[in-house]
């Protein structure tokens, strides 16, 4: 029997199954693994779904818990880890690693580039990538906005230093 | 324009991803989690179960019923009664700092709490070794001053060289036990905890340089 929250959380997750794989995809190393992270940020969102009260955007609720179990909560582990399939087997999940040959040499490096970076400069690129405002980085980090920016500007000349060596 | 400008055109844009179904979703919130929280709680149950468990054997041991013999009370007693609060303190300790664990927190406050779950227990099972040695210590006193076999083998010796001798062979055996003890359960801390808290603690670490 499904409850009525159960149905809420799993039709509010499949509308923002995106950003779960965006996350994924920085954090993981191949399918297997970005299919593993996936179930434990699922799991994690739904076992924090009681306290989400609808203050805050669904959306944003699940960016913190996101980057949390990509960064903190989750565990690489060497279980066999293919517990679910997606619908289309032949699909794969695009990896730097099987970036298209036609698309941008650059791309490609600095896709490579950031995939080396640490977990904390991960986090605060993804939530620039997908156009989160400083204030927002600082809060989801739990830094100042000040050193938001110079952990920003720092990652810049990191990733110009590393792509122009 | 910038590298990052460049990666956030590509990013925005280009995001295929095969699509779940709500059915295959709904498969996954009946997954069990591998959280390093979860990890971290059941390894600190067992812990603190071990070395209750340890304290509980102590106390039917054959040892501990010659100790009763020697009407010392007034040593025992204050040493298990704050054995005992200490334990309550600890339990307590982690519970609050286990229920503070919130994946909805700041990345920062949330690896605080995760930290600070584990130096709990670290600091329970510190307690313990030190309780263990002061309980060593306090034993082989009370047993060098109150054992009667002890009492009969001393009496044999006419030098207080001798003396010396046998106490010297005592106080080395104890610390060599005490070193052995430290050494295997740090090595195995080591094992267990540092594996499974190495990622964490190297962020957090990122996270404090970027503060001073």
């Amino acid at each position: 029997m499904k409850s009525t929250k159960e149905i809420e959380f799993v039709t509010q997750i499949e509308k923002h199954q995106n950003l779960i794989h965006k996350i994924c995809r920085l954090y993981s190393n191949g399918d297997a693994e970005h299919k593993d992270l996936f179930q434990e940020i699922t799991i994690q969102l739904w076992k924090a779904y009681p306290k989400f009260r609808g203050d805050s955007k669904f959306s944003t609720w699940m960016y913190r818990v996101g980057i949390n179990t990509a960064i903190s909560l989750y565990r690489k582990s060497k279980r066999k880890i293919l517990s679910y399939s997606f619908d289309d087997v032949s699909y794969k999940i695009p990896q730097t690693e099987t970036y298209d040959d036609s698309q941008d040499q650059q791309l490609k490096s600095i896709y490579a580039a950031i995939k080396q970076f640490n977990d904390i400069d991960k986090a605060v690129i993804f939530l620039y990538l997908e156009d989160k405002s400083y204030k927002e980085i600082s809060e989801m980090i739990g830094i100042t906005e000040v050193n938001a920016r110079v952990k920003m500007n720092r990652i810049k000349k990191k990733l110009k230093t590393q792509l122009n060596p | 324009m910038d590298e990052l400008e460049i990666l956030k055109k590509d990013w925005q844009k280009n995001q295929k991803f095969p699509k779940l179904s709500k059915k295959e979703i709904y498969r996954l919130l009946h997954k069990k989690s591998s959280s390093i929280v979860k990890w971290i709680f059941i390894l600190s149950i067992i812990e603190f179960c071990f070395w209750t468990l340890i304290s509980l054997l102590m106390k039917d041991s054959e040892a501990q019923q010659r100790f009763d013999s020697y009407d010392i009370d007034y040593i025992i007693m204050p040493l298990m009664i704050s054995g005992y609060i200490i334990l309550a303190y600890f339990f307590v300790a982690f519970y609050k700092n286990y229920k503070k664990i919130s994946s909805t927190d700041s990345v920062k406050l949330l690896m605080k709490n995760i930290l600070n779950t584990r130096k709990t227990v670290k600091h329970y099972v510190l307690f313990n070794l030190i309780f263990l040695y002061i309980s060593i210590i306090v034993g082989i006193i009370i047993e060098v001053s109150n054992s009667v076999d002890l009492k009969l083998i001393t009496a044999k010796f006419t030098d207080t060289a001798d003396y010396f001798i046998l106490y010297g062979i005592v106080a080395i055996l104890t610390l060599l036990m005490m070193v052995l003890l430290t050494g295997i359960l740090l090595g195995f801390y080591y094992l267990v905890y540092g594996l499974l808290l190495k990622r964490l603690k190297k962020n957090y670490k990122v996270l404090q340089e970027l503060e001073q």
